[in-house]
């Protein structure tokens, strides 16, 4: 009896041991977390607050956590002295047609892959995923001569042109495709739904997901893209935000001061779009990458 | 008497498939694989765009670069390439897998966290490199401030040797770890319970099932991320150019970068195409080597 009862104490300790236990792991977890979440928000908060603040006081030798006044003005300055206006329109015609002309391409190229049927199709298929192999930091010098020989440079053409046709968008979307039954399409067929209507009113909306979350990659893409703006759009004319923002320093440089304030605002304004995107699909774009990784 | 198509039907329907295709093929022949071999062709000659016209000038470059003045240069980006991409693999691979652990809790709090943790993948890395120059101001950055707190002195980031470096990987790392984070935690998420139940009974410790279970378990995993890492890495150029813009004394002076101030600043396409064809090569080589190891060492659950 007596034994039986030691025996239950000391299960009932055991348990508490590893309740405690438990206890401290998470206490250690949530510290930890919180910890971390802090310092990597820590740059965004700096961005922004530093966006607001006066010139004098980003030089003060004991930096402030929080705006003593509010600035707003330098938002304003960025646009006025900064071209931001110019950047941003041509920044968004930039996205705009390399999202268009990705999403078209792709999705009729992974028709092709997954639900067509043509000889050499393997090899075709083949031909595509090798260009993924091929990087866009090799082969600028040859299609930097192609453009500026087509009098490209500082064009909207010269800007999108290279990214007409996105190999990875391909190769995403047709393995998605490929997932959907046949039976589907052959439905459709025998309805006497044409491909664009197959694509339309069948596949696209089934891998609305998939389609969804690699547009966004692609418009997040083509809106921070950098390497290819600066080669070949190196006016003011076309420059791009990305650029802009990189030179704002030579561009205030005339005075010879410290105008972080300034170019902080330029950095908000920059971001601004892909984080609000972020925070409305952020169910899709938190998965986005993490589908890629899942084959 | 009923009417012959001139093309049959199903001849017809592969020439229609075959017409989606055909725009991305073209397009791909064009931007991808004719600079490829134009890339070779101008390997072989003097082409720069400053003078009118091009010779062919044989091995030139191609000497100029394995051996001769450009060597010095080539080696050096080699290195600190190196140096770049073992930084931010560690930083992907063991500063994702620690916040992945950290961060594993599934409530309201944690996920909201979690996105911050994310979020700066998404932060154009221009908009995230000016953030980085003012925060690490010589003068006025905050983190000398936070230095000078603790009695330690001010320390030039972006333009001392030692240094320059460092702020690149703090800068690309701040972007990469969340990114590394998800990509575990999803995988993660996917390991069966039954192998931490059994592992339980037989009385496993913590670490025991860490080493023993998540950490093989999640081998296709790692695989993935140190091949994409790696890959991308080796092709780091943004924050390179805005940060440091190579210096100081080209201790950031990475590869893509050098190929860039060869054909952008100094206009020698020929020295640009010999070096990109060298780290094509190299890029090449080191992705068929990865595979190669992964068939071995990868663990994948049925």
């Amino acid at each position: 009896m007596a034994k039986a009862k030691t025996a239950r104490e000391a299960r009932l300790e055991r348990d508490r041991n590893a309740r405690r236990k438990k206890k401290i792991v998470m206490i250690v977890q949530y510290v930890l977390a919180v910890t971390v979440t802090v310092i990597i928000l820590f740059p965004l908060y700096w961005m922004i607050s530093s966006s607001f603040k006066s010139q004098e006081e980003i030089l003060l030798p004991i930096p402030t956590l929080w705006p003593k006044e509010f600035h707003p003005e330098n938002y304003i300055s960025v646009f006025r002295r900064g071209n931001f206006a110019k950047y941003y329109y041509n920044t968004i015609v930039m996205t705009v047609g390399i999202l268009v002309s990705q999403i078209v391409t792709g999705i009729f190229g992974a028709y092709g892959f997954s639900k067509g049927a043509f000889k050499g199709q393997n090899a075709c298929f083949i031909f595509v995923l090798g260009a993924l192999m091929i990087p866009s930091q090799v082969t600028f010098i040859p299609i930097y001569i192609m453009c500026a020989n087509w009098g490209l440079s500082d064009t909207f053409l010269g800007l999108i042109l290279p990214s007409l046709v996105s190999p990875y968008y391909i190769f995403m979307l047709r393995q998605t495709f490929k997932a959907i039954d046949d039976s589907y399409v052959d439905a459709a067929k025998v309805d006497g739904l044409g491909r664009v209507g197959i694509i339309t009113k069948i596949l696209a909306p089934m891998c609305r997901s998939t389609l969804f979350t690699v547009t966004l990659v692609t418009f997040t893409n083509g809106w921070n893209s950098y390497f290819w703006p600066k080669i070949i759009a190196k006016n003011e004319k076309r420059r791009v935000l990305t650029i802009g923002l990189a030179m704002l320093k030579n561009t205030f440089a005339g005075q010879g001061t410290m105008n972080n304030h300034e170019i902080m605002a330029g950095a908000v304004v920059a971001i601004l779009p892909v984080v609000i995107l972020f925070f409305i699909f952020q169910k899709y774009m938190l998965t986005g990458y993490s589908k890629a990784a899942m084959k | 008497m009923e009417k012959k198509p001139l093309i049959k039907p199903r001849t017809m329907s592969a020439v229609k498939d075959f017409v989606c295709v055909v725009p991305a093929l073209i397009f791909l022949v064009v931007f991808t694989y004719y600079p490829i071999c134009k890339l070779v062709q101008i390997s072989f000659t003097d082409w720069n765009l400053i003078n009118e016209t091009w010779k062919y000038v044989g091995l030139k470059n191609w000497i100029w670069l394995f051996n001769g003045s450009g060597t010095k240069y080539l080696l050096n980006s080699l290195k600190v390439t190196a140096i770049y991409t073992v930084g931010e693999l560690s930083i992907t691979l063991i500063g994702g897998m620690a916040l992945a652990l950290i961060f594993n809790r599934f409530n309201r709090a944690f996920s909201i966290m979690r996105a911050v943790v994310f979020v700066p993948k998404y932060v154009a890395m221009s908009s995230a490199a000016v953030v980085f120059l003012w925060i690490l101001d010589k003068e006025h950055g905050i983190v000398n401030y936070l230095f000078s707190l603790v009695g330690l002195p001010a320390v030039d980031w972006i333009g001392s040797r030692g240094t320059a470096m460092i702020s690149v990987l703090l800068l690309t790392g701040w972007r990469a770890v969340g990114y590394g984070m998800m990509i575990y935690l999803s995988a993660m998420i996917s390991i069966s319970s039954d192998y931490y139940e059994a592992a339980a009974l037989d009385g496993a410790s913590a670490a025991q099932r860490f080493f023993k279970i998540t950490l093989p378990m999640l081998s296709p995993t790692t695989l993935f991320l140190f091949v994409t890492t790696f890959l991308s890495s080796m092709k780091v150029f943004q924050s390179v150019d805005i940060l440091t813009g190579g210096g100081p004394y080209r201790s950031t002076e990475v590869f893509v970068y050098k190929i860039y101030s060869y054909a952008m600043v100094d206009f020698r396409m020929d020295r640009a195409s010999v070096m990109a064809i060298a780290f094509f090569i190299l890029l090449l080589v080191v992705t068929a080597s990865t595979f190669k190891v992964s068939n071995k060492n990868v663990h994948y659950d049925s």
